[in-house]
């Protein structure tokens, strides 16, 4: 196995999921993970940096375990073509993929991490948002490449486009909700300058990520929070929309 | 299996529709005369301006420790010359300081942004092994080297006639955007040569590097203007160190900033 054969999947690529290959995709998803989720906690403290080479690996695993089984029927269900086994690699792999992006991009997350004022530096709280924006960015970065990823490989064995657009976006869905709230769990991944560090939050259980982006846009929107959600849900969906009318048209 | 995939007859050109003398709308690009089996410096040198198709091919063919060393000389040796006429603007002990962190600044940007060319790169289809895109690297390099000395008597007239930080700081700037320009579409033909089809990957990754090129500046400072250290412990990101020093000048000859 190389890192090409996991970057340029061949047709065949979710016929064989055997022992040996999942392991290897497992491997480069957790080293690349762990790799990145160490640049993103070590400016805040080294230690942070280890918690996160921890959790980031963690937070993909508990949404895949968690998640297979929907994950496998939806598969089923939608006319992907895949059987359980192959869905958890089809998903495994795309993970492997964002791993490996971000893991390549780590020589720079440090030197950002090395240039950012320090947590304990009047330009901190600046510093602090800076580094977060930068973070999302390149993991929505990742993300998105990661999602073509599985699409194209979805495509190959899906009865129509259709089946494979509605098995993407059924997991997107389905991952995307899991996964935010295991990052809830699992925070802090950026350590906020002002808190401690620490593995997880005290009572992490407490509290949902959903709620308290509800909260946080009632304050922002001055109690408005429903119509702006409509309106950002909208807007979401006009790309989207598109690209999957473009993409039955070809 | 996607029922538009399947190869149907060819379908002749509609009278009513198709002009009469059609003509290709894109005329195909013309061959590139391949490279010799041992080329010679100038050789790889006029491929490196001429030529990126035919260096690609040849150093698809494993031949690639030659021409990295070749192109990563000439990147070193241009960078120390424009961060000599950099080093002109304050003098004394910039006249050393300037050409090397220019040069060490370019190298680590292009040693910590390598790993994620090569993801990038795959990730664009292209078949290229970690030598012939080290080469490749290096060969951009040393084209943005060699367009900066292009541009260096230009940069020096101003350095000796003008104390401002901030214009100077911003002629170097667009000096080095504009020749990074070149280096990365040479990269991105390159690419293309050995196989890569999208842009996506490497518009991300050229926009990386310019960043990481562009915090250098910032992380190696002073490369401009003069201080009591050789480099400092405070950090900063680029875009606020440019705001805060846009407006300053040099100080004068015997005081030191």
């Amino acid at each position: 196995m190389t890192l090409r054969e996991l970057i340029q999947p061949d047709r065949r690529w979710l016929d064989r999921p055997d022992g040996k290959r999942v392991v290897w995709v497992a491997g480069a998803a957790a080293l690349g993970l762990a790799c990145y989720g160490f640049s993103v906690g070590i400016w805040r403290a080294p230690l942070m940096g280890f918690y996160v080479a921890v959790k980031l690996p963690l937070l993909v695993l508990l949404t895949l375990v968690c998640n297979g089984l929907l994950n496998g029927l939806l598969g089923i269900l939608l006319g992907s073509g895949l059987g359980f086994r192959q869905s958890l690699f089809a998903l495994l792999s795309a993970f492997a993929l964002v791993g490996v992006i971000l893991g390549s991009l780590v020589p720079v997350t440090l030197l950002l991490a090395w240039n950012a004022p320090p947590p304990d530096s009047a330009a901190a709280a600046t510093s602090h948002a800076s580094y977060l924006v930068c973070h999302t960015l390149l993991i929505a970065i990742a993300g998105i490449v990661a999602n073509i990823h599985l699409y194209r490989l979805l495509a190959v064995k899906a009865a129509s486009p259709a089946a494979a657009s509605a098995t993407l976006l059924a997991w997107l869905g389905g991952n995307g909700f899991l996964g935010a709230q295991f990052s809830w769990i699992l925070r802090p991944f950026f350590g906020s300058p002002g808190l401690h560090v620490q593995f997880l939050r005290e009572d992490p259980m407490r509290g949902n990520f959903y709620q308290t982006v509800w909260r946080s846009l009632e304050r922002i929107t001055d109690g408005n929070a429903l119509p702006c959600l409509i309106a950002i849900g909208l807007i979401a969906a006009v790309p989207v929309i598109n690209a999957l009318r473009q993409q039955h048209q070809k | 299996m996607n029922p538009n995939d399947t190869p149907g007859p060819e379908i002749p050109p509609n009278p009513a529709t198709e002009p009469d003398t059609a003509v290709p709308a894109v005329a195909p690009p013309p061959l590139e005369e391949p490279l010799p089996e041992n080329p010679d410096g100038k050789t790889l040198f006029e491929a490196l301006l001429r030529r990126p198709g035919a260096l690609a091919d040849h150093l698809a063919k494993g031949e690639s420790g030659k021409v990295t060393r070749l192109f990563a000389g000439i990147a070193v040796a241009s960078f120390m010359l424009f961060g000599f006429v950099l080093g002109c603007f304050a003098k004394h002990e910039q006249l050393w300081a300037s050409p090397l962190k220019v040069t060490v600044g370019m190298v680590i940007a292009g040693i910590i942004c390598f790993p994620s060319l090569y993801i990038f790169t795959t990730l664009t289809g292209a078949r290229v092994s970690l030598h012939q895109l080290g080469a490749s690297l290096a060969g951009a390099l040393a084209l943005a080297g060699l367009l900066l000395l292009g541009i260096a008597p230009a940069v020096w007239i101003f350095a000796e006639s003008t104390n401002s930080l901030g214009f100077m700081g911003w002629l170097a700037m667009a000096a080095w955007l504009v020749s990074a320009g070149f280096a990365l579409r040479f990269l991105k033909s390159m690419v293309a040569a050995t196989g890569g089809r999208g842009k996506g990957p490497l518009t991300v990754w050229s926009v990386v590097f310019l960043l990481v090129s562009l915090q250098m500046t910032t992380s190696l400072r002073p490369i401009l203007g003069r201080s009591d250290d050789f480099l400092t412990n405070e950090k900063k990101f680029f875009l606020q160190h440019w705001a805060e020093t846009s407006g300053e000048s040099l100080p004068v000859e015997g005081s030191r900033r």
